[in-house]
């Protein structure tokens, strides 16, 4: 295998001062790398291609969403690209650096050894992240039960955005939630379609507090609107 | 009956209006007659207040023939919310449809 067939999905707002060197990094590991930038009036577009530039890499590609639509539609977007392409492989992989490129091989490996078909990061299994104690002890208890509600089932980290998957997952998950409710709506495909899953301990650097019960960076984020969104999306579907 | 009268009084200055609003183009045909129906119909609960209470009283209940009307209205209210919410998402997700095929078509 080619590590040109392993597609990262790269989604990216108001990320200009990670962007180069996330995009430096997967490229030097010899992925392919989709940026995906949701709009945020910054010069993050400008900044990703200039890298691409710089690299002469042709294996990097980079889509713009002219106005923000949301993390969960920047990964759709990510994800009907890579399918277009004939994408193998993909992996979410976050633009602020909070994810570490050299675990990507790890959590792909139960998909290339055939064992799963989508595979989530996990902050709490081995491998410690330095989580901040609201989020450790008030987010995600609340996260957990809610995919317990609406989704029937336990994974120990339902908020990730570092996953795995292979080209048959990618052909079944198409993600409908713009928002962050999308990490609960893939969960919840996963089932839905017989899709083998596993979890993966990976290691998360926070560089700040990105999402709290009512607040959060980018359209959908905040726990309280995530909520809402699976709401609105069991309504809406 | 001197609030009916100004319930009335109401009633008519808004009727005014919306007929005000068809003549000038400024709501649809659609609208006018949701808006003059809308307004009638109150027209006709001021007249018929008394039997309403009346009404109401018969089923066993406490409240006023006006009391009833407003608990109604808010339900009313409510559900229209719920609908523009739901409305408001489905846009949203045309938009992002678009934002998305503009995107994979112009990607460097």
């Amino acid at each position: 295998m080619n590590n040109k067939d392993i597609f990262c999905i790269v989604p990216a707002y108001k990320e200009e001062k990670n962007i180069s060197r996330v995009v430096e990094e997967l490229s030097d590991l010899d992925y392919s790398v989709v940026v995906v930038v949701d709009g945020g009036g910054d010069k993050t577009f400008e900044f990703a291609l200039e890298t691409k530039r710089k690299l002469k890499n042709s294996n990097i590609y980079i889509l713009q969403h002219l106005i923000n639509r949301g993390q969960g539609a920047a990964l759709q977007t990510g994800n009907d690209f890579a399918l277009k392409k004939g994408a193998k492989f993909v992996v979410h992989f976050d633009a602020d650096g909070q994810f570490l490129s050299s675990e990507i091989i790890k959590i792909l490996k139960p998909i290339l050894d055939d064992k799963c078909d989508i595979v989530f990061g996990s902050r709490f299994l081995e491998i410690k992240s330095n989580m901040p104690f609201f989020k450790e002890f008030f987010i995600m208890p609340i996260g957990r039960i809610v995919n317990k509600i609406f989704l029937g089932v336990n994974l120990s980290d339902p908020q990730n955005g570092f996953r795995a998957m292979n080209a048959l997952a990618l052909e079944k998950i198409k993600i409908s939630q713009d928002g962050s409710a999308h990490c609960s709506e893939i969960l919840g495909k996963t089932i839905q379609n017989n899709l083998r899953y596993s979890e993966i301990a990976v290691t998360v650097i926070y560089n700040d507090f990105g999402q709290g019960l009512l607040s959060g960076k980018g359209r959908g984020k905040g726990g309280l609107k995530i909520i809402r969104d699976l709401i609105l999306g069991k309504i809406i579907n | 009956m001197l609030q009916i009268y100004i319930a009335l009084i109401i009633i008519a200055f808004f009727l005014g209006r919306t007929f005000w609003q068809k003549k000038n183009n400024k709501i649809s045909r659609n609208e006018a007659i949701f808006w003059i129906s809308f307004w009638i119909l109150a027209a006709v609960f001021m007249f018929l207040i008394k039997r309403i209470d009346a009404f109401v009283a018969g089923l066993g209940f406490s409240a006023t023939g006006i009391d009833v009307l407003s608990y109604f209205s808010i339900a009313i209210i409510f559900y229209l919310i719920f609908k523009i919410i739901v409305r408001m998402e489905k846009i949203e997700k045309n938009v992002t449809e678009i934002i998305r095929k503009i995107s994979l078509k112009d990607y460097k």
